[in-house]
């Protein structure tokens, strides 16, 4: 930690954000022979520290002697202030070193939200924000993580960007890094050497062509430059490495637990997840590695709980002899399990039964959708009986507590599937009374969130319903939820939208963004933190509209700011998968069905990986 | 159960960790038992939690070389071993000082402390205030603040909370104070009501607890070991 920070930790809340020394962390030797890297969050500690991505890159460079990582976090409103005040850069955590001495600073996108955080890090760390303003001295600022996928609105600010899975593209980066650093060649060769690499991306070697104020493509400033860049993706997990120690917190943050991912990818095909479409193929982890993995961990961190991580943990075709054992194994000292990601079907609730044996707090399950139809639009392939079971079975086994999550402003809603949402919530509710076996009255929360469209997905064309629609939907449905045992949670609107603009975004944004930044935006993504009006005021002055990124309607074949960047999926699989939306055909899942030629494996050379033939449902 | 026993020891909390709350204090506790892998007592019932006990929480900022807290064990351990394989366990900044075998029927520690004795570092004052202060405070029987619960405010006389002054020192650039002051549920002196009562800000001080005592009298003894002693303001 930065000693100057010291006497500013009485003033702030949460000190214990900034004092680094938890069990596990790295502290290696500053010498100049060593590639730094520093490891930053665009959040508080709090959030960041739950991030596993960073988890698994900070053991990987950190094990390397040529190498060191270290960690960085947006300090809150309050240390900020203190920090500006006195003239304190922001600081990694374990040296207390500015940001600005490392070779590489690093950021992870995990949601659109977080951009102004990036450059209120680079302001507070005093390395210039706009790329082409960086000097020979300064470091390299590069991003991954899923926004990277349409990373256009950054491309200012990004010296350089990776597409995909990181753990091995980072040795490649370090390597570069650190011959150009030993040949004492500038950041423009580096660059050069960095775009050569399968995965990496130098915003800065391309320019944005406009015409009618629309996007056109991209045009390549240097020669041999690819057209596409496409992800890295592993096509084993288990050859990867994942850390045998986690850094452990003393304050509290989210996912504050051992973490193992069991499996990446999801092929269930949901039209809207931008997840289930960038991180394909699918590929499950041996549980026998899996539980080595834990027994390390738990003996390295002492946590008491031990997460099964992916995007759909049900799917996993040994989950149920796997949480079996774990469970067998740690129950006797004190160690929970738990699944954050269930499906909706009946094997979820004989699984959390497995879980939650004592205390069963609260089911949640995503149902998307009010109906059917628009179920089978977006390719969530549950059915009303399939709902209708697993309800049942979770009121039987004894819970009391369902959290339904749906999407309103999806393509082709009609006000029946509003009111299919009031209906399905006061059903399971009914269901709740007729089956539930618990002392305790039935409860259900709906939670609400409004669809965003988002690249390299079969909606990336739909625009965004506008502000008033959603607004006015959300209005309707709280009119009809109103009802005793029925709790209505909402997400702002607001955000909803920024994050459309943010996702559709192009190269133009940038200016919007350092704009936004200008009038105090950060911490957008917190409800009490967001400036809609001066987000508003820096469009303005910008003179871009908001909503002809949120809200307009492409057509396949327009040329789209993420053309360029490729996950693998074809553009001729999204489109008919669009087409099938509109008709309402579901698409099944290429796990267990035929192909669905999406074109993933074909175009990256891997293929679905399953630990075991599936288990056919 | 056979074999079970109880350890009773002291540990330290040093500046690495000294902005952790009481909270985090605990959470940081039972992370290191799990990875020390000692062999903990647990409760009954639905969530059995480990059986422990800990000392009065020390507020966020101030460091401490007596926290006190009792394990139950399932296996009867030495209490020397458990010192030295437990401190490998735990954060940098805190350290096992002191382990001793506690006696069945023992006391709970709660009712073993009333008292603490604190070290205050101040800047930029000199002795001369200090001891003024604290003469004029001497001299009232009652100082009374109004103090913020949970269940509203009330009115507190300080001034019986505190116990006396035994040190006043000047180091450089600044003035240490050791001060003796009452702690725990029967009656307990916060930093900040300290800081009212001689006039400085907890936030610009560096505060530790030095000790912590059952009072009987002017006979001041520590929850282990036989360090006690005897002290009546002059």
């Amino acid at each position: 930690m930065d000693k100057r920070l010291l006497p500013l930790l009485p003033l702030v809340s949460k000190p214990a954000r900034y004092t680094n020394n938890e069990v596990n962390a790295v502290h290696k030797e500053w010498t100049e022979d060593k590639v730094k890297m520093v490891l930053a969050f665009p959040d508080v500690y709090d959030v960041g520290m739950g991030h596993l991505g960073f988890k698994i890159l900070y053991a990987i460079i950190n094990g390397r002697s040529d190498a060191l990582a270290e960690r960085a976090y947006a300090p809150w409103v309050d240390m900020q202030q203190l920090m500006s005040e006195r003239g304190i850069p922001l600081t990694a955590l374990e040296s207390g070193r500015s940001l600005a001495d490392f070779d590489l600073v690093g950021f992870t996108l995990q949601h659109e939200l977080s951009y102004t955080n990036i450059l209120k890090m680079l302001d507070l760390a005093g390395i210039p924000r706009r790329s082409r303003e960086r000097r020979e001295g300064d470091p390299l600022v590069l991003a991954g993580g899923p926004c990277a996928f349409n990373v256009e609105p950054l491309a200012d600010f990004l010296d350089f960007v990776v597409l995909g899975e990181g753990e091995e593209v980072i040795h490649e980066v370090l390597d570069v890094a650190k011959a150009g650093k030993q040949r004492g060649v500038g950041r423009r060769e580096i660059l050069r050497e960095l775009a050569r690499l399968r995965g990496v991306y130098v915003p800065g070697f391309y320019r944005a062509v406009y015409a009618q104020g629309k996007f056109q493509g991209l045009e390549a400033l240097e020669p041999n430059l690819p057209t596409t860049i496409e992800k890295r993706v592993a096509p084993d997990l288990g050859a990867l490495p994942f850390p045998e120690e986690f850094v452990v917190p003393y304050t509290e943050v989210i996912h504050d637990r051992v973490m193992v991912e069991i499996l990446r990818g999801c092929t269930r095909g949901c039209r809207f997840c931008q997840a289930g479409m960038i991180y394909r193929p699918v590929r499950e982890r041996d549980p026998e590695q899996l539980k080595e993995q834990v027994a390390k961990l738990v003996k390295s961190t002492g946590y008491d709980e031990i997460s099964l991580s992916s995007l759909s943990s049900g799917d996993y075709t040994q989950i149920r002899p796997l949480v079996k054992e774990l469970i067998a194994t740690y129950q006797g000292c004190g160690v929970s399990v738990s699944l954050p990601s269930l499906r909706l079907d009946s094997f979820a609730v004989e699984l959390a039964e497995e879980i939650q044996k004592a205390r069963k707090t609260g089911l949640t399950f995503a149902p998307e959708a009010g109906t059917q139809r628009l179920r089978d639009v977006i390719n969530k392939n549950v059915s009303d009986q399939d709902l209708k079971e697993v309800v049942q079975a979770a009121f039987q086994a004894g819970w009391h507590r369902i959290k339904l999550y749906f999407m309103i402003g999806l393509p082709t809603e009609t006000e029946q599937d509003l009111d299919g949402i009031a209906d399905l919530a006061k059903q399971v509710l009914a269901w709740g009374r007729q089956y539930r076996t618990s002392r305790k009255r039935p409860e259900v929360t709906v939670s609400v969130a409004s669809f965003v469209p988002k690249p390299h997905t079969p909606f990336q064309w739909r625009g965004q319903d506008p502000l008033e629609v959603l607004q006015g939907k959300q209005e309707y449905l709280m009119e009809r939820l109103r009802h005793p045992g029925i709790q209505f949670s909402l997400h702002k609107v607001e955000h909803s939208f920024l994050e459309a603009v943010f996702s559709r975004g192009d190269r133009r944004l940038g200016a919007v963004l350092e704009r936004a930044v200008d009038l105090g935006c950060q911490f957008d993504s917190w409800d009490d933190q967001l400036r809609f009006e001066s987000w508003l005021q820096a469009f303005r002055d910008e003179g871009l509209d908001p909503k002809e990124y949120a809200q307009r309607c492409l057509e396949p074949g327009d040329p789209l700011p993420w053309d360029h960047l490729s996950p693998g999926v074809d553009t001729k699989f999204l489109v008919q998968e669009w087409q099938r939306a509109q008709q309402a055909v579901p698409t099944p899942d290429c796990r267990w069905d035929r192909c669905s030629l999406c074109g993933v494996c074909f175009n990256l050379k891997v293929a679905n990986k399953l630990t075991e033939v599936g288990r056919g449902d | 159960m056979t074999n079970t026993s109880t350890i009773r020891f002291q540990f330290t909390k040093g500046s690495e960790v000294r902005f952790l709350s009481h909270l985090d204090v605990l959470r940081a506790f039972e992370r290191a038992v799990r990875r020390a892998g000692l062999p903990m007592a647990y409760s009954e019932g639905f969530s059995p939690r480990p059986i422990v006990s800990y000392s009065f929480p020390l507020p966020v900022g101030a460091l401490s070389e007596a926290e006190y807290a009792d394990y139950r064990l399932v296996e009867d351990w030495d209490p020397a071993f458990f010192l030295e394989h437990f401190n490998r366990y735990l954060p940098p900044g805190f350290q096992v000082v002191q382990a001793e075998r506690l006696p069945e029927g023992s006391p709970a520690l709660m009712s073993e402390i009333n008292a603490a004795l604190w070290k205050v570092t101040l800047p930029g004052v000199s002795p001369e205030d200090v001891e003024g202060r604290w003469q004029s405070l001497k001299a009232q029987d009652s100082f009374v603040v109004e103090r913020q619960t949970k269940r509203g405010n009330r009115q507190v006389n300080l001034r019986p909370l505190l116990f006396g002054l035994p040190r006043i020192a000047q180091l450089e650039g600044a003035v240490e104070v050791h001060c003796l002051a009452a702690v725990g549920s029967e009656g307990n002196l916060r930093l900040e009501e300290l800081g009212l009562l001689l006039g400085f800000n907890p936030a610009e001080a560096v505060i530790t607890r030095l000790g912590q005592f059952k009072k009987v009298g002017s006979v001041y003894q520590a929850p282990l070991g036989n360090r006690g002693f005897t002290w009546t303001e002059q």
